[in-house]
């Protein structure tokens, strides 16, 4: 499924005192299937454009295709598109709104007129696909949640619609490490084994560099970079002018390279630095751990 | 989406107009002045010319009147539903019915008296979003609080009252925001707002609704912690940074505002 943004132009406010322009221009195609990384500083727009892949944003300057249809066209189901292109969103408070979990993921598939036998199919499936299990989770009060479990419930209950594309709003924001590294988990596997349309919106290069193969990069309403990750992060010096934040090793590995260390600065996970690093320590005849 | 669009009643518009400089103790006992003088006026004429007097207020204060008038939209709906009412509903000894089937009985002065309270409601609104579009919540808190401090003896705690006020007026936005927020991922899951009957957008609203008390009282919680951390414990003994104090300027808007009340009250009773 794929989404398709020409010449999007987007003000808040119009005609109040407070009018603001928030997008500038937008052109963007996202093919099916592919895992695609927003980043920006805070203020740059991301969470308004995602929330056109969506409809909930309609555009009056441009145009938002998905799957081929106009969002802006009174013809399309946007109801229907709704439940096609799953959006969770950062504070799962906002999202949650059942008493139980079971009730709260069975809300979309209920929705789509499911029969209670499919629906308890797709709850089963989606609690598993994030990492809580049926039996303990099902009849839980959402507020015994912590907030990491909270917002696997989230995802679940976007997944129970079997959506094609999925929508993650800065999703990790304010989860601790572990939390933060099973969400992660679960976005990566979801991709892998149900092939969606994954747009992650976040503010962590090191989330988006270890799970994305394309990044888009925002700035002040506009879209600067738009490319393969590897590409775009090798940019750090502009990426750094936006005020981002390099991933950690990235920036160790700049440093290294700064002080005349022969490591390559393009993008690695943290095992292949480890060993370019020892590599490159050992080339001057310093012994560590690893040689 | 947008519902903070609406939103005016909390919001501040900052400015260097006369109105602004104003004292808030004055601005706020004036304004009652202004909405007390309200529910005396019974005529058209006088209305429109309290309205005329409110709009070149507004003017003055640099007010956009279409923004004023856009945070009356989402009470549109209630204030036809009261105005019909009165329309049925409202007796009077000397009414000539209009319209009349079952239970129904539209008469003259139920029109007269609908337009009546639209009308009250009207100017109502325009004195407050004057008052709280011209004056900070922090002025709008001193001035409050100054104003009820000689309840004190009495066993007010105006401080506190004067906190209430402010803090759930300052809420005001946040919570649109926040309503806004919960509608929206609710429709991403496939509620629709704006569609349906009348029954099931009812239930759609309370569904909103009820995501956003918990987090109400979440908030207060979070409030409560907040204040008492910075020390807050009550009014007793609290100092201000700035002390509010009346300039000549208040001494000519009293003037002008007693002036026109004293205007008005000739023409109520000349008709």
């Amino acid at each position: 499924m794929s989404i398709e943004v020409r010449e999007l132009n987007k003000s808040f406010g119009v005609g109040t005192p407070f009018e603001k322009q928030v997008l500038f221009n937008i052109n963007l195609q996202i093919e099916d299937g592919e895992f695609v990384g927003i980043i920006g500083p805070t203020r740059a727009g991301k969470t308004t454009l995602a929330q056109h892949f969506n409809a909930l944003y309609v555009p009056r300057a441009g145009k938002v295709l998905v799957d081929g249809k106009d969002t802006a066209d009174k013809h399309t189901d946007v109801s229907e598109l709704r439940l096609q292109v799953g959006y969770v969103f950062q504070n799962p408070e906002h999202q949650l709104f059942k008493e139980t979990v079971k009730d709260d993921v069975a809300f979309g598939p209920e929705k789509q007129g499911c029969s209670t036998q499919e629906t308890d199919r797709r709850v089963r499936e989606a609690l598993e696909l994030v990492g809580l299990d049926y039996q303990t989770f099902y009849q839980r009060d959402i507020f015994a949640l912590s907030g990491g479990q909270k917002r696997r419930v989230a995802i679940a209950g976007v997944l129970a619609c079997n959506p094609r594309v999925l929508i993650l709003d800065d999703v990790t924001a304010g989860l601790d490490p572990r939390g933060r590294d099973q969400i992660l988990e679960v976005v990566s596997r979801l991709h892998r084994e149900k092939k969606l349309t994954i747009v992650f919106i976040s503010h962590s290069m090191d989330e988006v560099a270890r799970l994305t193969s394309r990044t888009i990069v925002m700035d002040e309403g506009r879209l600067v970079m738009d490319g393969p990750t590897t590409e775009i992060f090798l940019r750090a010096d502009e990426l750094e002018a936006l005020g981002l934040e390099l991933p950690q090793v990235t920036r160790v590995l700049r440093m290294l390279h700064r002080e005349g260390f022969s490591v390559p600065l393009h993008l690695p996970t943290l095992e292949e630095a480890v060993e370019a690093i020892a590599g490159a320590l050992s080339s001057t005849g310093v012994r560590n751990r690893w040689n | 989406m947008e519902l903070t669009k609406n939103v005016t009643l909390g919001v501040y518009l900052p400015a260097e107009t006369v109105v602004h400089r104003l004292d808030p103790r004055n601005k706020i006992l004036l304004s009652l002045v202004l909405i007390t003088l309200i529910f005396f006026i019974d005529t058209y004429l006088v209305y429109a010319g309290f309205a005329v007097f409110m709009v070149a207020l507004q003017k003055i204060s640099r007010v956009p009147p279409g923004f004023v008038l856009r945070g009356l939209r989402p009470v549109f709906p209630l204030l036809a539903i009261i105005w019909v009412f009165q329309f049925f509903f409202y007796e009077a000894p000397d009414a000539v019915t209009l319209v009349s089937f079952w239970i129904f009985e539209g008469t003259d002065a139920g029109i007269h008296m609908g337009n009546l309270i639209i009308l009250r409601v009207l100017m109502l609104y325009l004195v407050i979003t004057t008052l709280t579009m011209t004056t900070s919540l922090v002025n709008l808190t001193h001035g409050m609080e100054a104003l009820l401090s000689p309840f004190r003896r009495l066993g007010l705690p105006s401080q506190e009252l004067a906190m209430i006020m402010v803090i759930a007026l300052r809420f005001v936005p946040t919570f649109a925001e926040e309503l806004e927020k919960i509608i929206k991922a609710q429709m991403a899951r496939g509620v629709a707002f704006d569609r349906g009957n009348f029954l099931r957008r009812a239930l759609s609203i309370f569904r909103a609704f009820l995501p956003l008390f918990v987090n109400a009282y979440k908030r207060g919680e979070e409030l409560i912690v907040a204040m008492e951390s910075r020390n807050y414990t009550g009014g007793a003994g609290r100092t201000k940074m700035k002390t509010l104090k009346m300039t000549r300027l208040d001494l000519l808007a009293i003037g002008v505002v007693l002036t026109f009340s004293v205007l008005v009250i000739l023409l109520i009773f000349l008709y």
